[in-house]
């Protein structure tokens, strides 16, 4: 069994106040004795850590504050998600990724793999095995096989034992928090949509931060309640005539928020976003009854991402998202040098093309220098519709 | 003169400012002047040469009322006295169109970037920009014009041999030292002018490849009037490529028509 880390880290007190609010917090979890273990991809099967009594959180990273110092280990032209996150773990920064007793990757991009190998060194970290396809008896049969020694790995590390039955009610709990997730971000199908693609993103983003479930779900439920009431009593933040924008590409939040703040500056709403942060992770319920570890392994097995191929099933939900939330039009935001989505950018805007669906792709970074140029994009974009 | 049926298009590129009236449909005034340091007072300036163009309805004392003006180029959200701002991508479109009804294609050689568009009937269907980066726009021909000590008329003559040396470098710092090496190996200016316009040809025609290329296709920007340009362009792609003398007024038409 491992010890879990309880002090906090030495530069603390040069940290400016909310970050330091972070520490705290995440410090408090740490006394009250719950292991913590960090996570940095929508396939990673949170309710293995939720049945275990853990405390989960993702570690992408969403600041260029730290990518010098990474870029002093990893070459220059790597995605800005895999160099923050490696650059906020070696330098005791950021409060999640500090207080992680276990961090837990997937071989998805080539980038994050061979990230996760010097990640190794300094963390004690798990890798799991993602296969590549979606559809064939063998993947299924490796996936599942990773998902019981992840299960094992984290019996061993923390001292405890998995029963089916906590893995089944933390399919339940999980399949909660999926079905209000998807509630809110469903309230906008409605025209005008009852609250702005930016506050959209922060609540979904924002959720992945809250470590109580009952608090959690309780404050969910809130958000629609409040939500739902001031659209019932005329409340329109949107204009009516505003174009429908479905965000769809690499994960969002923090710095790269500014891609749906120049769309909506430009006078349109994003309705629903198909990346990790949003739909994707909601849309559908994982089955409650039978083997809960085969369960869980098909149900993440069948999300769309570019690191699968065929990545039918991404263009499947974009499909029935456009249709849904009535969109006008698709922009894709990609992160720099991330090989899979970039060159599937092609694929979507082929298969968009054929429906007739308008199409932007903007490829950006963790830096706010290129502003000016998505403002222009992204106004030209909605000028074309 | 009529001032209420007067429109201003002013194009505020990172490089030069350029504006145009029109009246009915028709182009009354233009000027140009280097954009400078103070867009909002290069773009005023421009204004009131306009309007003296037109007669002495404009005094100095401002703009007058009953004149709309459109802004578009990266200096648009500086200029106050626009009534809206659009983009240079629509802009550039309804300016081609103007310039050359039932035009697909338009290739824009900028200052600071460069852009391919698709169109029909004015109307943007694709674009693709390069804009984080200096190689194939005209700041990169300028500079390597400065390093061989022409001006860009000068460079352009110097194209007329048709002798051409390959740059290896497309980023514009690197090429600028390798021109520096391939003169000082004894390579002709006319080699080495050949292969800077190859460079930023090509990564235009890259670009517009990305879009799908129709015909006719027309080049607008600060650089259309480059006959070397053109012709080397018109290599690249494959297919014939026209201009306008009004092209680098494009932006601003559009502007107007917007």
């Amino acid at each position: 069994m491992l010890e879990m880390k309880k002090e906090l880290p030495e530069i603390f007190e040069s940290f400016a106040e909310a970050r330091q609010k972070g520490f705290l917090a995440m410090k408090e979890i740490k006394d009250e004795g719950k292991g913590v273990v960090g996570q940095f991809c929508t396939y990673t099967p949170l309710e293995i850590f939720m049945a275990a009594g853990l405390v989960s959180v993702g570690l992408c990273s969403t600041s260029d504050e730290t990518i010098p110092e990474a870029e002093k280990v990893l070459p220059g032209n790597l995605c800005p998600l895999i160099k923050s996150s490696y650059g906020f773990a070696i330098t005791d920064k950021c409060p999640y990724m500090y207080f992680s007793d276990l961090v837990v990757g997937e071989t998805t991009c080539d980038g994050k793999v061979k990230m996760y190998e010097l990640l190794g060194q300094i963390k004690n970290l798990h890798i799991l095995e993602l296969p590549r396809k979606q559809n064939t008896e063998e993947a299924f049969a490796l996936w599942r096989a990773e998902i019981v020694r992840l299960k094992e790995r984290v019996e061993k590390d923390f001292g405890v034992t998995i029963t089916d039955d906590m893995l089944k009610e933390a399919i339940r709990k999980r399949n909660v928090e999926r079905r209000l997730l998807k509630e809110i971000y469903e309230l906008s199908a409605m025209t005008p949509p009852p609250v702005s693609g930016l506050r959209q993103l922060q609540i979904l983003f924002g959720s992945q931060f809250k470590f109580d479930w009952n608090e959690k779900v309780a404050e969910l439920q809130q958000a629609i309640d409040s939500i739902k009431a001031a659209y019932a009593a005329g409340e329109r933040p949107v204009p009516e005539k505003a174009p429908r924008i479905l965000i769809t590409g690499c994960p969002m939040g923090g710095v790269t928020e500014k891609v749906v703040k120049v769309i909506e500056e430009a006078g349109a709403v994003v309705v629903v976003y198909e990346n990790c942060t949003g739909a994707k992770q909601m849309d559908r319920q994982c089955q409650e009854e039978g083997d809960p570890i085969t369960n869980i392994a098909r149900y993440y097995l069948q999300i769309g991402c570019a690191v699968m191929t065929p990545d039918t099933n991404r263009l499947e939900l974009l499909d029935r998202l456009c249709q849904q939330f009535k969109v006008d039009g698709v922009v894709e935001m990609t992160l720099q040098s991330c090989h899979p989505y970039s060159i599937e950018t092609y694929t979507i805007k082929t298969h968009l093309q054929k429906k007739g669906i308008p199409y932007l792709h903007l490829e950006t970074d963790y830096s706010t220098a290129d502003i000016g140029q998505l403002a222009t994009r992204a106004g030209a974009f909605l000028e074309m519709l | 003169m009529n001032a209420s049926a007067i429109v201003a298009g002013i194009d505020c590129g990172s490089a030069a400012c350029k504006g145009v009236l029109m009246q009915d449909g028709a182009i009354v005034a233009k000027a140009v002047k280097p954009t400078g340091w103070n867009p909002r007072e290069t773009a005023e300036e421009l204004l009131r040469e306009m309007l003296l163009q037109c007669g002495p309805a404009a005094g100095p004392e401002g703009i007058p009322g009953g004149i709309t003006v459109i802004a578009t180029g990266y200096g648009r959200v500086a200029i106050p006295f626009a009534a809206r701002a659009v983009t240079e991508i629509t802009c550039h479109s309804r300016g081609a169109e103007y310039l050359l009804p039932g035009v697909r294609t338009v290739i824009d050689i900028g200052g600071q970037d460069s852009k391919a568009i698709s169109l029909h009937n004015g109307k943007v269907l694709a674009f693709q920009m390069n804009d984080k980066c200096a190689a194939g726009t005209g700041r990169f021909l300028e500079m390597s014009a400065a390093r061989m000590g022409v001006t860009l008329r000068e460079l352009d003559g110097l194209l007329e041999s048709g002798e051409s040396c390959r740059l290896s470098s497309m980023c514009a710092v690197f090429a600028d030292s390798e021109i520096v090496s391939l003169l000082a190996a004894g390579k002709s200016r006319q080699e080495v002018a050949g292969g800077v316009i190859d460079a930023v040809a090509s990564r235009a025609a890259a670009l517009a490849a990305r879009v799908e290329v129709g015909l006719p296709l027309l080049l607008t920007g600060g650089l259309a009037d480059l006959e070397g340009l053109r012709k080397a362009l018109a290599v690249q792609l494959g297919c014939q490529v026209k201009t306008s003398p009004l092209s680098r007024f494009a932006g601003a038409i559009g502007a107007a028509l917007s």
